[in-house]
């Protein structure tokens, strides 16, 4: 990684930070899962909310419970905020050559504040690894050869990220402990990145063939109830809350019953069936409020007053508590 | 863009390429069954500075050398202590495999592309995550509760990349893994670590067959990624460029031996293929210059394209791949005596040599 | 929900190319018509279009489209009318960057956000030459036709090469509809070749669009 070279960077020997003591292991308590393991976290999810570009969404899932009253500085738990643009159908790049079809690029991005470590101003391989993902699963589904000799740009800022595992039980001084997300964290955080750049994409009215969703499962052997062979399929894993083994994120096209991004990673042992299926639950989950979302969106603009319930959820946008 | 993306193809070509891809059976063009993998030149042990390390060279002129260097590291304090607190001692001293990734390091380098570029680090991902599978190299990489090998795995590519570099990429990291060796412990406990500088009594890494010959447990083996592609029905391992170029979908599945022996799958990913960055050809309906239709609206001509629907002339492919054909996918390349172990059983096969 | 219009989303299902024609904003999968957009569904029989074609076939089915919330097209196509902004002239060809699509721009391109965008965002088009007027074309100088700066509505007459889009003014209504003049006073069309400064009371040779 070399070093970023057009802002002002702090100076390399600057004062130590303040090393706080360790509290005491026996007060941290860890967040539990209190929703069913097929149950989905409630998402927010708004388009439109950058007037300038073309199309954007903002999406955000909120950690299930506050542990403010831990009195720790630290949440317990984290939550997933992502702001997705997209800048587009417009000119090629100067430099690029004639392509007959539409060029998608994205871009991802984590704030600098986004996770308990910093993050720096260039992009890091982790964050390049999930645009690439990004990319597979945009690319299946934006008619592409309607949009000759045009570019467009998906650029998304994700503002805060999940963690990659409970910072409490994790070792002093690895890289979980700093709150550096690149594992587990990361498959929700593309999960989250693929349904709002749906949303976004949409908004800009390029040609779609089906509202795409992400969705991320996971294995894990924490819990007791054992329901296949010792190990639990949970559907949207809040990775502080549960050790997880192994997990898939998907992005699913529901309509046409396909996938045009699927990631799974970790110990899967036999299990990946079990885990693509419960990605696809997830997914599915998520797509029920990205069509509310989407179907908001345009009834607001094409000024249709569609009762109370739709002027209300406009303002409010979507809050929705889903169950499998 | 990738530079195996760049396609000199017409859409007549991708046309006629696609239609006898799925063909049942599919016909390839150059001859090979759908499982068929393409012959390769492979041999191992060939740097004598490096632990372990292997070069495989493929019919169409890619090759890659892999090298691995393994070094000390002072495992952090506390480290493991953690995992006895929380999981009742029943994993005691296993290290953590999501931290463990920081034990070894994937470095790719291809000719033309900067090392910031998209699919190198895309590469080193998928490699990674494939290794890391359920933390059994990081066992293997423990010394004692202090220490640990790291591991450094740097994979060259010698020529341009024609084709999908991954799986060259997979194969030479498995031959090299194999052929690792590591120089035998001397001392004991948690105390500082002494080794034999005698080269003949260092250990494998991944152990070999003859040592435990009397074990009823299979050795176990690093992982390899294949690569799969989806053509119509049919389902096609190891794709060369051009039928890369007209892949509905691309696959790359990381396979491993378990201990009994059986195929399973460690890591999957989808690629995004280079399909969809091909022209579609101009429906017969459409061209102006055979007079029948000379000029027709926009909307008209997406009309005629779209009732085409990619039948009479090359179309982009769109959308992803059906859930029933990734679990043949995987299924097939777990399957007994399949593709996955045909690729395992050559390549230990050069490791005898 | 009590709404006048249906709205589709995409991958929603709108009938077999039985049943139905695909229109705008729809796609086919294996026979049948999807939606590919986010907005108004509407289904017509529009017969008149498709009906002196080769294929009889298509008259009497309806054809549904679903048309995006923000109405206008996104993308210049061949016969969209355009309103760019001219940013070079040359002997055999004006450069412009089109800024809007629609003859009184209705759908204004958003300006590039990232860096690769050079002229401010608009698709870089070419005004050949014989392109300019439809009478005597090889008498029309570009230099006494357009000036840099000059707002021009034109419609394209192909997408061109690599970098840049075809464009014609051949037509009266085509043409320059805002200029400067040399002292910087906003001017107005004399006649079909002429712009007048108000201040000077100095003309300046123009392709001049026929006012609306």
């Amino acid at each position: 990684m070399q070093a970023d070279r057009r802002r002002a960077n702090a100076p390399a020997g600057g004062t130590a930070p303040p090393f706080f003591a360790t509290i005491p292991r026996e007060s941290l308590k860890r967040p539990t899962r209190t929703r069913k393991p097929d149950e989905h976290r409630k998402i927010f999810l708004r388009t439109g909310v950058v007037p300038s570009a073309s199309g954007s969404a903002y999406y955000e899932v909120p950690p299930e419970s506050d542990h403010t009253s831990d009195g720790l500085l630290i949440p317990s738990s984290s939550s997933l905020k992502i702001t997705c643009t997209v800048h587009g159908p417009r000119p090629l790049p100067r430099n690029a050559q004639f392509s007959p079809n539409l060029l998608l690029t994205t871009n991802v991005k984590f704030a600098p504040f986004a996770t308990r470590q910093r993050r720096g101003y260039v992009r890091d391989a982790s964050e390049r690894d999930l645009g690439v993902h990004l990319e597979t699963a945009l690319r299946g589904v934006v008619i592409a050869d309607r949009w000759p000799k045009s570019a467009c740009d998906v650029v998304i800022t994700i503002l805060e990220g999940e963690e990659d595992c409970f910072w409490g039980s994790a070792p002093q001084g690895s890289d979980a402990s700093k709150g550096k997300a690149g594992g587990w964290g990361m498959m929700g955080v593309l999960a989250g990145c693929i349904t709002v750049a749906s949303a976004a994409i949409v908004d800009a009215g390029i040609d779609c063939v089906d509202l795409i969703s992400g969705g991320v499962a996971a294995k894990t052997t924490s819990l007791g109830a054992a329901t296949d062979g010792g190990a639990l399929i949970l559907l949207d894993p809040a990775p502080a809350e549960h050790d997880i083994s192994a997990a898939c994120v998907v992005g699913y096209l529901p309509s046409r019953d396909e996938l045009t991004e699927i990631w799974m990673k970790g110990g899967v042992g036999g299990h990946s069936e079990a885990l693509i299926d419960g990605a696809v639950r997830s997914a599915t989950l998520a797509s029920t409020v990205l069509a509310e979302a989407v179907k908001e969106a345009a009834q607001s603009r094409l000024g249709v007053s569609g009762g109370d319930d739709a002027a209300n959820g406009a303002l409010k946008g979507k809050d929705t508590a889903m169950t499998g | 863009m990738a530079p195996y993306a760049n396609l000199p193809l017409s859409p007549a070509e991708l046309s006629y390429l696609y239609s006898s891809l799925a063909q049942d059976p599919p016909i390839r063009p150059d001859g090979r069954s759908a499982t068929q993998f393409r012959p390769l030149i492979a041999e191992s042990n060939i740097l004598p500075s490096a632990n372990g390390s292997a070069r495989i060279c493929f019919i169409d002129g890619t090759e890659a050398v892999v090298g691995v260097k393994a070094e000390v590291e002072q495992t952090h304090e506390n480290h493991l202590v953690a995992q006895n607190d929380t999981r009742d001692g029943e994993r005691t001293g296993r290290p953590d495999p999501s931290s463990a990734g920081s034990w070894f390091e994937i470095s790719i380098e291809i000719p033309g592309l900067r090392d910031d570029d998209a699919l190198p680090v895309f590469l080193a991902a998928m490699l990674t995550e494939a290794l890391l599978g359920d933390g059994e190299l990081t066992l293997k990489l423990r010394i004692n509760n202090r220490f640990h090998w790291r591991l450094y795995i740097d994979v060259l590519l010698l020529s341009q990349p024609l084709s999908y570099p991954l799986p060259l990429l997979s194969l030479t990291t498995h031959l090299s893994l194999l052929s690792t060796r590591l120089p035998a412990l001397i001392s004991e406990g948690d105390e500082d670590p002494l080794f034999s500088d005698d080269w003949e009594a260092s250990t494998f890494l991944y152990t070999q067959p003859n040592s435990n010959a009397a074990g009823k447990l299979h050795q176990s083996k690093p992982p390899i990624t294949l690569l799969v592609i989806s053509a119509g029905e049919n389902i096609i391992f190891d794709p060369s460029r051009d039928e890369l170029a007209v892949a509905e979908a691309v696959v790359a599945i990381s396979i491993r031996q378990n201990l009994l022996g059986h195929m399973e799958v460690v890591a999957l990913r989808t690629i995004d293929a280079p399909s969809r960055l091909t022209a579609s050809g101009v429906p017969r309906s459409l061209d102006a210059t055979t007079g029948t239709n000379a000029s027709v609206s926009n909307a008209d001509a997406q009309a005629l394209r779209e009732e085409d629907e990619g039948q009479s002339v090359w179309r982009p492919p769109r959308g992803g791949i059906n859930r029933a054909k990734l679990s043949q996918m995987m299924a097939t390349a777990t399957m007994e005596n399949g593709i996955g172990q045909e690729v395992m059983g050559g390549l230990a096969g050069v490791q005898g040599s | 929900m009590a709404s006048n219009q249906p709205i589709s989303l995409p991958g929603q299902h709108l009938g077999t190319t039985e049943t139905s024609n695909v229109g705008a904003g729809t796609h086919i999968q294996s026979g049948h018509i999807y939606s590919s957009l986010a907005g108004a569904l509407t289904s017509s029989t529009a017969t008149t279009k498709s009906g002196n074609g080769k294929k009889p076939t298509t008259k009497q089915r309806p054809s549904v489209s679903v048309t995006r919330p923000s109405g206008a097209q996104l993308l210049p196509e061949v016969g969209t009318v355009v309103v760019g902004r001219i940013t070079r002239t040359g002997p055999r060809q004006a450069n412009l960057s089109i800024l809007a699509l629609g003859g009184n721009g209705e759908h204004v391109i958003s300006p590039a956000a990232s860096s690769s965008g050079g002229d401010g965002g608009g698709f870089p088009a070419i005004i050949r030459q014989q392109d300019i007027r439809a009478t005597e074309i090889d008498k029309v100088k570009v230099g006494e036709s357009f000036r840099v700066g000059d707002v021009v509505r034109a419609v394209v007459i192909s997408l061109g090469d690599e970098k840049a889009y075809y464009c014609s003014t051949a037509r009266n209504e085509l043409g320059v509809v805002l200029a400067v003049s040399e002292w910087g006073n906003q001017m107005f069309p004399a006649s079909w070749r002429e712009f007048v400064d108000p201040a000077t009371g100095l003309g300046e040779s123009r392709k001049v669009a026929k006012p609306a």
